[in-house]
Order: structure tokens, then C-alpha cells, then sequence
């Protein structure tokens, strides 16, 4: 009697939530679109990108100025927001149109059902599942068009190894032994994608296991490719390229808003040593000083990590004399936050949500730079932006 | 405790048509969205898919977790936090309602600061908490603890002020000591009221819980909930853990009443006027 | 006399003065860093007051567009929550057997995560609009109207057949018909129980709105605002949205008890 009151009450919940989406779908017609394309492989993704669309041009398709200028004057450029949007508005100004985004949720729904028609997307995240047919995909495969930040001229660098600077200063063994030791990891994962995805799979990553390869393959094309296209050899894996930070600083003062007048002021006078050393990227053996440390990711455990993943599944770490938690990400306690409160050690960010962390009076210091490119790029759909 | 009684006496049969009818509008709305739009089980799946999937042998985490045994090993972790987080919710806010009947100079300095310690937001509160704390877990226990315990003090409170005058005088003329107003008195008449603050705080304390999750990674359900919504897993697990936690909620909820009985057996049918 | 008249404005004063003293109290702690000491945090994480002050003066016209939005948010919620509320309290005055069951229902909302139920509205209003302003709002609003509802149907069930076993006789011995004690007798009585609901709804519908911006897909309100700070570790910022929100949830609070008290007192007058 009793259950069946609880059922009752539980399903009555959902009752008037799908009342509520009544009401809402009486009112469209959204059709449908047709997923023919369903069947193309998991195509190749951010190197290709100028090629692609000068192919392109001759059916038609509208070059990346006319895309974003149409969709920004639709109001239809999303991005996630939280810090993950100066590039998109580094873009949207470079070609005059305001800098305003619409939030996306961490799905591709949006696009999917058109109400956004210039998606941010990472290269090794969102673009695998709106091309790709596994599951969870939304099998667009070749209709998807992309623009890539690093050929725009707006990249900003992401994932890199990061922690405070105090505990730099008084661990440097520690620190140059867990980035060189994460360093050897990564430098492995990009030469075995294929074993860097079983080995996350393997320490709970629930994403799955198709996504996580394709994840795999396009994480080691950033990590060995530099914002130009030139190729980054193994020894160079985590070099900070002064170039490409410059760029991103210089980003971000300019379209990081903060309303704090003390910290805005302070992000102005930060310079590349404020946010960066490279006097940890190479250990030369001494006893580090504190052998038990946490890393938090930037996001939930995926390839996306796979070099610290792999750094701990191989022995890397153990072989430098450190004992490692990593500790996965997503949720609202930043890794910013983490890190400067002592929770955890290290943390991966991206460089401009260490930049923003700084002038908010954080003191922290990017030990090594993971991702030498730009990973983010606007996708959209190509029948959304052909001539007619 | 009249309203819970009258529902007993008719609701066999209005429990079958409210399923029923629930059901049916349900699946209707679930057939809509399947024919126009193009990911269904992101806005409404069908109910027997829900069920289905709960089911589903398929592993679906690198560790060979089923959908099942990922919801109930993240549920254990959420629930052991929600449960305790709840305890010290109840018992701080019990001993603050004490306090406040007390003495009034507490009541009119901690009410409105109660109150204005329930408008912070929990992502303004969760980094002062990590920073005290240390740990992500005992933040996590701690920011359920305040979130619950303002229901239990308030009703609570209401409990105690509910004895007429009259009951305080008859006491008093018998000579009674304050410890002995409150053991003989106050403290037994207040318990309706009490665990109707309990009822009010159970769910609220598995709700914060799952709401703590999302701070930060790890196992409980609230963590596997934003990964779901986030896309690395299958959004099968989203539906599951919030239907999932909407049977918990009412659970507890009803659980408290049964406790309730258990624990005042003299409960007669008086009228409560409590908050909420 | 006169000593009754000084005595409840001591009482008045001793309502208002105390937790304004501990306030000044807390004030004081906190700037001189003495809270920090205690909690064992930071500047960075817990911002010194005058500097959250500074922040909302600086930038109060830039504010005043978020709180709008998250105004029009929380009091739509509220009202549209508070109606159905009603509604459903009434309906299951009205019938009995049938409305109860509607009644426990919504009773239990309370147990179901809202904010899981925020991303997944964003899907239902997404055919609703091109607007992404509009849609947005829209979302927004039903997530409030779900955290604004269960306790006004609960409370007017409760005001609108918990009336006096007496007053119902009287009434049914002058001869009026249902409706007629319905609007004379069930309206009134409930009155008292809807001020009851809104007493939890007023600051559950500002908390309810600020939670439904985190995940709103237009980039404004305050909760939003809060969040994007916290996120990005700009917390004096994200103090300063913090207090605001606490302001308007304590502002809204104290205009429901004057309503309350001048409604109520014309009542009892009668």
C-alpha cells in the first residue's frame, strides 16, 4: 500500500514535468534533422580545417567572416562561459560584432536543434561527438564546418600543469619531479593512444570507450603541435612557448571583465614571469619534499588527462619518488580554488583561467604547458551557412 | 496528522488513477517528443526505458559498473554523507531551538541570522567550508548539516511556544524546576512539531547532498548526475539517479513519520500549525 | 499604560538592536581579520567587507540590469508558483478524494534535486523561442514556480478546511450554500496560512532563481554572476553578488511581514 502511494508521488513529479513539455512542444516545429550523414568515420578535425573549407567554397559555402558575422547578428554563438569564452569573444571583435554568447550547456543539444548555429566545441570533446555516430553522438560527420582558433590568430593556450608559487618555492625537487615525471607520462600517451585510452578507462572514466579514443588521437595532436602547425618533438613536450603565453595574456587582459577595480588593475601589470616559470621542467634527481601530493583535473576523468593517467599507471611517478592521488574535476570548487587553498597540490588549468586567478590575488605559477595549441574551435552546420 | 489519515482511508483507489493517469500523460508527452525531436532521452524518455535501463547489464564505466551498481555505490556514498550531515543538522538546530525558548536575547540575535545564513549560496559557502575543513568530504557533511538544520530549529521552536500559558502555570504551581518545565512539559509537546521539522529536513538533507557532490569530483550520486548531464556518460544515468533520488526523498520523508510513531506513542491527534 | 507602551518598545528595540549589534559585531571581526584567524582562511577566498562594499558601489549601475533579471525571475516564480499553489490547495479542498492525492504529490517536489531539474527545463523551452533571452526567462521561471509551489498548496489546504467546527455549523444553520461558505468562511481562514507558505516561499523563490541562472542559458542575474566569479576565482566580486542576493531576499522577507501585519491587522480589526 505504502509503495504504491510512494510511486504515486513519484510519478505525479514527473507528470507535471511532462505537462510542462506539452506545453512546450505544442507551440514548435522543430523537425527532425535528416542524419544520412550518420555513417561517415570519425573524421579528422582541427588540422584539416583550412583545407576543408576551401574546398568547400565552391558549393557555396559562406568563408568563417561571413559565418560569424551572420551568426552574431542572429545572436546565435554559444559557449560554455565560465572562463571558456575569451577566445570565442577575442574572435567575435576581431570581426566587430559584439561579444555577447549564449550559454551552452555541456552538450551539443543546442546545435542539434538549431537554436544556436555557431557551437564552441573542443577538438577532442564536443566536435568527436557531433560528428560521430558512437554512442552519445550526434552523427553529423562531414555537414559539421569548423573554425579554428589558432588559424583565426585568437588562440589561447589551455590544459597546463600549475601550482602555487609558495609551494614551488619551498618543494622545487617535488615540483620539478612530478612535472617531469607527468611530462613522461604525456609524452608516452602521444605515442600510444591507443593503451593512454585503456589505461583511463581503466581508472574509472565512464566516458565511453570510442569517444575516449577518438579523444586520445586528437589530445595528442595538440600536445605535439604547436598554435602554428609546426610539430613539437617529444623532448619539447611542456615547453612554454613565451610566443604563444604572450598571446594568451595579452587575450586576456583584453577581454577578461572583472568589476573588482583592484583586481582589474592587478591583472593589467601581470607579466609572462607573473604567471609562468620554466626552472621546473627538467629534475636532476635531489630528494623531493613532500612525496604524498593531490592533482586536481581541469575537468572529469577522460584522454584528456591521459598523460598523468598514464604517468601513474606505468610507474612513472613511483620511479620519481612520489605518491599521487588524482583527483577529477567538473564541479564548482576550481581547481584554482583547490590548489590556493592547500586541498590539492597541483592542478591543470587553462592559462587564462590562471591568468584571471592572479588578479583575483591568487599567487600561483604554471609549471609546465601541456597543450601547445588552441583545442577550441566553432563549429557549425554547413547547410546552415550555404549560399543559395 | 488528520490529512495524512484521510488520505489513508481513500487512497487505494485514487492512488490507481493518479498512476494510471500519471502513466498515460507521461507517455504521451514521451511519444511527442520522440517523433520531433532528434536526442528524445535528453528531454523525455520513455518510462519502461528508464526502468529498462536501470536494468541494463551493459557496463557503462571502465571498472565494469552497470547503471545499477554505479547508482547504488554512488547512493551509499551520497547517503552516508546525507545521513550524517542530517544528525548534526538535527541536533544543532534542536539545541539552538532549546536555546533560543532559553533565552530571548539568543532568539532575536539568531533568527535573523539564521535566515540569512540559509540566502547564501552554497557555492559562496563551499570554499570557506574546503578552507576550514581541508577536505572535500567533511565540507561536503557540513554545508548538508547547515543546509538542513534551520527547518528542525524553526519548527522545533514553534513547538516549544505552542504550550498555552495556562499548561505553564499548572506546572509552575506545582513548584516544577525549569529542568523539569522542560522534561515534562515542553520537551514531549514539542515533539510533533519537532518531526514535522524532521520530515521537512530529510529530503532537504539528500537533496543538499547531491547538490554538494557537484562541487567537486568523486563518487556520489550528485557527481555522476553532472557527469551524466555533462555527456561522458549515458543520460540514462541522469533519469535514474533523479527519479532514484526522488524515491529516497519521499522515503525518508515517510520514514520520519514511521519513527515518529515509534518514538510518541501518546501521539494523539493534535492540530499543528507548523511552518511549512 | 505607559509602562505597557515603553515596555513594547523596548521590544521593538531589542528586536531591531540586538542582531544589529551582533552585526556590528561580525563586522568588526571580520575586518580585522579576526574571522579569518578563526575559520583559518584567507582574504581571497573570505574578502574583507569594505571591499565587497567598494565592489557594489563601483559597479552598482552595471549591477542593477543582473538583480533586475533576477527580480523578474524570482517574483514570476513566485506568483505563478504561489496561484498554482493555491489552486491545487483549493482543488483539493474542493475534492477531496481526488485532490489529496494531488496534494501529496506535490509535496513531494520537495525531494527532488532542483538543480537537476534546471538543466533538463532548458531542454523543454527550447522550441519555445528563438530568443535566447526569452526561452531563457522562461526556464527560469518554471524552476522557481516547481520551489515556490508545494508549500502554498499545502498551506492553503491546511487554511481552507482547518476552519472551526463551530463557524461551519453556524453557517450551515443560516442555510448557505457551499459556495457561499466557501467565499465567506474557507477564503478568509486561509488567509493567515497563505502569509505562512510565503514566509518560506519569499526566500526560497530568490535562492530558487539564483540557482536557475547557474544554469540558464542567457549570461545574466546574479546567481549567474555569482557563479562565473566563484568559477573564475574572483570571489570579492562574487561576494559582492552575494550580498546582493542576500539583500533582496531579506527586503522581499520584510515587505511580506509588513503586508502581512497590515492585512492581517485589518482583519482581526474586523
Amino acid at each position: 500500500m505504502k509503495n504504491k502511494r510512494l510511486l504515486a508521488a513519484i510519478l505525479a513529479v514527473c507528470c507535471t514535468a511532462s505537462a510542462l513539455t506539452a506545453c512546450s512542444n505544442s507551440s514548435t516545429s522543430s523537425t527532425a534533422t535528416d542524419s544520412s550523414a550518420s555513417e561517415a568515420s570519425s573524421a579528422e578535425a582541427s588540422s584539416e580545417a583550412t583545407s576543408e573549407a576551401s574546398s568547400e567554397a565552391a558549393s557555396g559555402l559562406m568563408s568563417n567572416e561571413e559565418i560569424i558575422k551572420k551568426a552574431a547578428s542572429e545572436g546565435m554563438v554559444g559557449n560554455w562561459g565560465l572562463g571558456n569564452e575569451y577566445e570565442i569573444q577575442a574572435l567575435l571583435s576581431k570581426y566587430g560584432q559584439p561579444t555577447d554568447y549564449v550559454t551552452m550547456d555541456f552538450t551539443m543539444d543546442q546545435i542539434d536543434k538549431d537554436s544556436i548555429t555557431l557551437a564552441s566545441a573542443m577538438t577532442y570533446n564536443e566536435l568527436g561527438l557531433i560528428k560521430n555516430s558512437y554512442d552519445g553522438g550526434y552523427s553529423y560527420g562531414d555537414e559539421i564546418g569548423i573554425i579554428d582558433m589558432n588559424d583565426e590568430g585568437v588562440a589561447m593556450l589551455e590544459d597546463m600543469l600549475f601550482c602555487t608559487k609558495a609551494f614551488a618555492e619551498a618543494n622545487p625537487n617535488t615540483v620539478k619531479a612530478f612535472t617531469s615525471a607527468s611530462m613522461k607520462g604525456w609524452v608516452y600517451a602521444c605515442e600510444h593512444p591507443d593503451e593512454a585510452e585503456e589505461i583511463v578507462f581503466k581508472y574509472g572514466s565512464s566516458v565511453s570507450a570510442d569517444h575516449q579514443k577518438y579523444m586520445a588521437g586528437e589530445v595528442a595532436k595538440l600536445v605535439t603541435t604547436d598554435t602554428k602547425g609546426n610539430s613539437v618533438p617529444a623532448a619539447n613536450v611542456g615547453q612554454m612557448d613565451d610566443e604563444a603565453i604572450q598571446q594568451t595574456l595579452d587575450l586576456a587582459k583584453k577581454y577578461i571583465k572583472i568589476d573588482d577595480a583592484t583586481a582589474a588593475a592587478k591583472l593589467q601589470e601581470l607579466t609572462l614571469d607573473d604567471i609562468r616559470s620554466k626552472d621546473y621542467l627538467t629534475y636532476d634527481g635531489g630528494a623531493v619534499e613532500k612525496s604524498d601530493v593531490k592533482i586536481q583535473l581541469k575537468w572529469l576523468p577522460q584522454s584528456q588527462f591521459m598523460g598523468y593517467y598514464v604517468a601513474l599507471d606505468k610507474g612513472y611517478y613511483t620511479e620519481a619518488g612520489l605518491n599521487v592521488e588524482i583527483v577529477s574535476g567538473g564541479g564548482d570548487v576550481s581547481e584554482t580554488v583547490a590548489v590556493n587553498n592547500g586541498t590539492v597540490d597541483f592542478g591543470v588549468t587553462w592559462v587564462s583561467n590562471l591568468i584571471n586567478a592572479n588578479a583575483g590575488g591568487m599567487d600561483l605559477l604554471e609549471v609546465a604547458q601541456v597543450y601547445q595549441r588552441s583545442g577550441l574551435v566553432l563549429c557549425y552546420k554547413k547547410s546552415m551557412f550555404t549560399a543559395q | 496528522m488528520k490529512i495524512i489519515n484521510k488520505i489513508l482511508s481513500a487512497k487505494s483507489t485514487v492512488t490507481a488513477v493518479w498512476v494510471l493517469g500519471i502513466v498515460v500523460i507521461w507517455e504521451i508527452c514521451a511519444f511527442i517528443v520522440e517523433a520531433t525531436q532528434r536526442t528524445p532521452i535528453n528531454v523525455l524518455p520513455h518510462l519502461y526505458q528508464i526502468v529498462g535501463s536501470f536494468f541494463d547489464t551493459k557496463p557503462i564505466t571502465g571498472g565494469g559498473d552497470t547503471i545499477l551498481t554505479l547508482v547504488m555505490s554512488s547512493a551509499a556514498e551520497t547517503l552516508s554523507r546525507a545521513l550524517i550531515g542530517f544528525i548534526i543538522g538535527m541536533v544543532l538546530g534542536y539545541v539552538l531551538a532549546l536555546l533560543m525558548n532559553l533565552s530571548h536575547i539568543v532568539e532575536k540575535i539568531a533568527f535573523p541570522y539564521l535566515m540569512i545564513i540559509q540566502m547564501i549560496p552554497i557555492l559562496g559557502m563551499a570554499p570557506i567550508v574546503l578552507s576550514i575543513t581541508g577536505d572535500i568530504s567533511s565540507a561536503r557533511i557540513i554545508i548538508a548539516a547547515i543546509l538542513t538544520f534551520y527547518p528542525v530549529s524553526t519548527n522545533t521552536l514553534a513547538g516549544f511556544k505552542s504550550v498555552s500559558r495556562e499548561r505553564h502555570e499548572l506546572m509552575r504551581s506545582y513548584g516544577a524546576t525549569k529542568f523539569q518545565l522542560y522534561t515534562k512539559m515542553l520537551i514531549p509537546s514539542a515533539m510533533s512539531y519537532f518531526f514535522t521539522g524532521l520530515k521537512i529536513s530529510a529530503p532537504m538533507a539528500i537533496t543538499a547532498s547531491i547538490l554538494v557532490d557537484t562541487l567537486q569530483g568523486g563518487n556520489g550520486l550528485g557527481c555522476m548526475l553532472s557527469q551524466s548531464l555533462k555527456g561522458s556518460m549515458t543520460r540514462f544515468v541522469f533519469w535514474d539517479i533523479v527519479i532514484f533520488s526522488a524515491v529516497i526523498g519521499v522515503l525518508s520523508f515517510y520514514l520520519m513519520g514511521v519513527i515518529e510513531r515509534a518514538l510518541v506513542p501518546s501521539k494523539r491527534g493534535k492540530k499543528k500549525k507548523a511552518v511549512n | 499604560m505607559i509602562l505597557k507602551k515603553s515596555k513594547s518598545l523596548l521590544n521593538i528595540l531589542s528586536t531591531v538592536g540586538l542582531p544589529v549589534l551582533f552585526g556590528a559585531l561580525i563586522y568588526i571581526l571580520w575586518q580585522t581579520k579576526v574571522l579569518h584567524a578563526l575559520f583559518g582562511t584567507d582574504e581571497i577566498i573570505l574578502p574583507l567587507p569594505d571591499r565587497i562594499g567598494s565592489i557594489i558601489s563601483d559597479n552598482f549601475t552595471n549591477m542593477l540590469p543582473q538583480i533586475a533579471s533576477t527580480l523578474i525571475v524570482a517574483l514570476g516564480g513566485l506568483v505563478l508558483g504561489s496561484l498554482l499553489g493555491y489552486f491545487i490547495g483549493v482543488a483539493g479542498a474542493v475534492f477531496k478524494k481526488w485532490g489529496m492525492g494531488g496534494l501529496t504529490i506535490v509535496s513531494a517536489f520537495n525531494a527532488i534535486p532542483l538543480v537537476a531539474l534546471a538543466p533538463v527545463i532548458n531542454n523543454w523551452t527550447r522550441d519555445l523561442s528563438n530568443q535566447v533571452d526569452i526561452r531563457s526567462t522562461v526556464a527560469k521561471i518554471i524552476t522557481v514556480t516547481i520551489f515556490c509551489t508545494a508549500s502554498m498548496s499545502v498551506n492553503a489546504y491546511r487554511g481552507l478546511t482547518e476552519v472551526k467546527p463551530f463557524s461551519e455549523d453556524l453557517f450551515a444553520s443560516y442555510g448557505s450554500g457551499k459556495l457561499k461558505m466557501f467565499l465567506k468562511l474557507r477564503l478568509p481562514n486561509s488567509l493567515p496560512y497563505v502569509f505562512t507558505a510565503l514566509r518560506v516561499s519569499v526566500p526560497a523563490c530568490v535562492i530558487g532563481a539564483v540557482v536557475s541562472e547557474y544554469f540558464a542559458e542567457q549570461v545574466v542575474g546574479v546567481g549567474r554572476q555569482i557563479r562565473e566569479n566563484i568559477v573564475k576565482g574572483q570571489f570579492p566580486t562574487a561576494w559582492a553578488y552575494i550580498a546582493i542576493a542576500c539583500a533582496m531576499g531579506i527586503l522581499m522577507y520584510v515587505i511580506l511581514l509588513i503586508v502581512e501585519s497590515i492585512v492581517l491587522k485589518n482583519r482581526r480589526a474586523r
